[in-house]
């Protein structure tokens, strides 16, 4: 699916987010990324999704080198990739329905966008989106006027209308409260897993990542610093990619006394697929 | 600095404003003739007292009232139209005026256009932009002046006089607007393989609305005023009975349009007012 | 996707009966309203092709270029360029000596409500507050909408021709103006602090000072310099009614089909406004 090769982004302002990453991911596969505020994660899956291009590197999607394509052809890239933010990034003044239907954007011709904001056009399937996130009777309201969970649900709605080949959701329960991440998380790994999608997740709460995901890479400071499966991350290396960052070592030492165990209370809530 | 005292914080720059406010204002005050021991010392004051008794009372007779309502009418249809037409010729142009639409910002992040493109687009921000400043500067009192000269007498060169001039200006703030809105949803959209056009009204515009309208709102209650002046080059409207009645001393009359002048403004800025309040 | 569970038929979201009514009864309204203008403003663009209408525009714009930029005609407009300034900053100063002493009294948490009024008898609001309040209201509402060059027509009328005139009709208006923002500002200052300081003990003018001033100043600051952006464009039409500037001279030369004089005269304008433009935001700058 992706390939990326020796990847480094330095913004404009000289700071350098992405010092030199290079990892495989194959079809299907589920990876979290672990690590650090600050290491330059949400960076990486912003060029991941197509909104940066790196200083240097190569990324290699599906075969193709992203830096080849033309305007058209990004888009129709991108069309292939869904993104959750860690922010909801949703347009607050629109319906709900809008911007679920927004995950239809890269197919419909600007007639049709445009047609679909007087008359939204695939009402039923955004309807199915969002009972699938449990909040089907939140259609026709005002987006700002939800919850902070529930914004996040539409984001995650949208990605299902969107229907992508991979799904990147950048911390996207940093902003919700815990049962809810739990659902979320375990929402989007049962749907990959069944749809064949590939999963890539930034993860801040390192028990999530070790109890849903069969590989974990951790980044530190713009590099890969392990790419293994859950098993082999032990409290050494969590250590070693947590050091000098106090919040993160307190989130291990609750871990290491077992106050919060591995992939915990992974029971759905209410109104989500089991 | 003394142990333990705070640094007292600098008072030249204050002193230096206003220092260089009064030297200003002395000028100003030089220049401009101003009289004010004059205007309330005995003679101005009573100069002013005579000239306001006259215009009272108001004349009520139909002809008069009948004069005075159609002139309002006549000036809230210009500004009305005149404040649309703004609206139409600002728009297009704020887009063009709008860098973070043409060649920077999150949008251009993944594929900058090439030297040539990117020229191309910086010369259509320049474009838009100087167009704008044109529109913006020509008071629309000129801009009158202009149309009536091209097509002749009557409310409709007020119209375009207003559309131009105010075109100008919320061409400038639409375009301001469009500029600040928050670009994370914008990046959301691209991500999803959103077009630039769909990008624009599903993600800029919908921020952009509430904005777009209050600023028409507040030319609409800035243009009432200014259309009620273009009669004074001929363009209809109250402006061009005020002008009469000045002219031919018609006191009273010059009173019912004042009152008339007065009801049209205050009713379109309630209006305006109760339209911001419920659409915005 | 696999299977989805059955979702609820979704209900159009429904607010209450006149939330639902207006956007229809607005749309109605708006475009009847519109038809009727663009007939009443008699709108026909076909005056365009008519006629000499695109020869005058050529004509006007040909007569334009080369703008006319020899020393004299300079240095005869710079008088006007500068009474122009010097109108706007004196019209600016009596705004802001009419606006003051009117927005304060038509502040009602300044006159007769909330927390500095709490122990005043009922009759000391009224004679005190009420009255005072909705007369200074009155004037307001007077001054700032009757336009600027009426103003100036009548003080034409009242003191003669030249830019006093013109000082007298900015000051008038734009104080209307000023006064009622003025009064908005005060009343959206948070009460919090009023409330502390008069359960401190603080006198009414301390906590005007100490409490209200210092969270109004800043937004005061910014709106006045803004009137005087706008002064500066409106002491330049008030010479179209005799009041003296540079409008009176951009009159003239359009009045005398000058059109290369025009040009210069809408530069030294822009320049002008530019500048004022320029200097206002730079001391915004500073006081935000």
């Amino acid at each position: 699916m992706y390939e990326l090769r020796g990847i480094r982004k330095v913004f404009a302002d000289g700071t350098v987010a992405v010092e030199d990453i290079s990892l495989i991911v194959g079809s299907g596969e589920h990876v979290a990324f672990i690590g650090p505020s600050g290491a330059g994660k949400t960076t990486l899956f912003r060029l991941l999704n197509l909104t940066l291009r790196p200083t240097a590197g190569a990324l290699i999607f599906e075969g193709q080198d992203v830096s080849a394509l033309s305007d058209a052809g990004l888009r129709r890239t991108r069309t292939r990739i869904g993104t959750i933010y860690q922010q909801q990034n949703l347009v607050g003044r629109l319906r709900v329905v809008h911007n679920v239907l927004a995950g239809y954007l890269g197919r419909w011709s600007a007639a049709t966008a445009l047609a679909s904001l007087v008359r939204p056009r695939d009402v039923a399937g955004a309807g199915r989106a969002l009972a699938q996130v449990g909040i089907p009777e939140k259609l026709w309201a005002r987006t700002d006027e939800l919850s902070g969970g529930q914004q996040q649900r539409v984001a995650i709605a949208r990605v299902l209308v969107q229907d992508p080949d991979v799904i990147l959701a950048d911390e996207p329960v940093s902003a919700v409260d815990p049962s809810l991440a739990v659902s979320i998380v375990t929402l989007l790994r049962d749907l990959s897993h069944e749809s064949r999608k590939t999963l890539l997740m930034n993860l801040h709460s390192v028990d999530l990542a070790l109890g849903h995901f069969p590989r974990i890479v951790g980044v530190r400071e713009g590099r890969v610093l392990f790419d293994v499966a859950p098993d082999k991350v032990g409290p050494e290396l969590l250590a070693e990619l947590y050091a000098g960052h106090r919040d993160e070592e307190l989130q291990l030492e609750q871990l290491r006394d077992g106050k919060v165990s591995f992939g915990a209370a992974c029971r759905p809530l209410p109104g989500f697929r089991k | 600095m003394a142990r333990g005292a705070v640094a007292r914080p600098g008072r030249a720059a204050p002193l230096l404003v206003g220092v260089g406010f009064a030297a200003l204002l002395a000028w100003s005050w030089h220049g401009t003739a101003v009289d004010l021991p004059g205007l309330f010392g005995g003679e101005g004051l009573r100069q002013v007292a005579t000239y306001v008794v006259k215009l009272f009372p108001p004349d009520l007779s139909a002809g008069a009232w009948r004069d005075a309502a159609t002139g309002a009418v006549e000036t809230f249809a210009i500004s009305l139209i005149g404040s649309l037409l703004a609206v139409c010729v600002g728009l297009p142009l704020s887009l063009l005026a709008t860098r973070t639409l043409l060649y920077r910002g999150i949008l251009f992040e993944a594929r900058r256009p090439g030297p040539g493109a990117r020229a191309v687009r910086v010369a259509l921000y320049a474009a838009g932009k100087a167009v704008l400043n044109l529109l913006r500067t020509i008071p629309e009192i000129v801009w009158a002046l202009i149309f009536v000269f091209m097509v002749g007498l009557g409310p409709f060169p007020g119209v375009l006089a207003l559309g131009f001039h105010t075109g100008g200006v919320l061409g400038k703030l639409f375009g301001e607007v469009l500029e600040d809105v928050d670009p994370a949803p914008l990046e959301a959209l691209q991500a999803t393989g959103a077009s630039r056009f769909a990008i624009l009204v599903y993600g800029v515009l919908p921020q952009a609305l509430p904005q777009f309208v209050s600023y028409a709102l507040y030319r609409w209650e800035v243009n009432i005023r200014a259309a009620a002046m273009m009669g004074f080059v001929g363009a209809g409207g109250l402006g061009q009975r005020i002008h009469i009645a000045i002219s031919l001393f018609q006191e009273h009359q010059l009173m019912t349009l004042i009152l008339a002048i007065y009801a049209i403004v205050t009713l379109v800025d309630a209006l305006s007012a109760f339209l911001r309040a419920r659409l915005v | 996707m696999a299977r989805f569970p059955s979702a609820r038929p979704a209900d159009r979201f429904r607010a209450s009966g006149s939330k639902r009514l207006f956007p229809y009864l607005f749309t109605a309204v708006f475009a009847a309203c519109v038809v009727f203008s663009v007939r009443e403003a008699q709108v026909d663009p076909r005056v365009f092709l008519e006629g000499d209408a695109l020869g005058n525009v050529a004509k006007f714009v040909r007569g334009m270029f080369p703008p006319k930029l020899d020393v004299e005609f300079l240095g005869l407009m710079a008088g006007p360029a500068i009474e122009t300034v010097q109108i706007s900053v004196m019209g600016t100063a009596i705004a802001i000596a009419l606006g003051i002493p009117l927005g304060l009294l038509a502040t009602s948490s300044l006159t007769w409500r909330g927390v500095l009024h709490e122990r005043t008898s009922r009759t000391g609001r009224w004679l005190l507050g009420v009255v005072p309040y909705a007369a200074s209201r009155a004037v307001l509402s007077v001054f700032r909408s009757i336009p600027e060059y009426v103003w100036a027509f009548m003080f034409v009328r009242a003191v003669g021709l030249g830019p006093f005139p013109g000082v007298l009709a900015i000051g008038v208006a734009y104080g209307g103006m000023l006064g009622k923002v003025y009064s908005e500002i005060l009343e959206n200052v948070s009460p919090r602090p009023l409330e502390t300081l008069h359960a401190a003990g603080a006198s009414r003018v301390g906590v005007i000072l100490y409490g209200l001033v210092p969270q109004a100043l800043p937004n005061v600051i910014a709106y006045t310099l803004y009137r005087w952006e706008c002064a500066i464009r409106a002491s330049a039409i008030l010479g179209f009614v005799g009041a003296g500037g540079l409008g009176q001279q951009i009159e003239l030369s359009m009045r005398m089909f000058q059109f290369d004089e025009v040009l210069t005269l809408l530069a030294i304008l822009f320049a002008l406004v530019a500048s004022v433009d320029f200097i206002s935001g730079r001391i915004r700058g500073w006081v935000a």
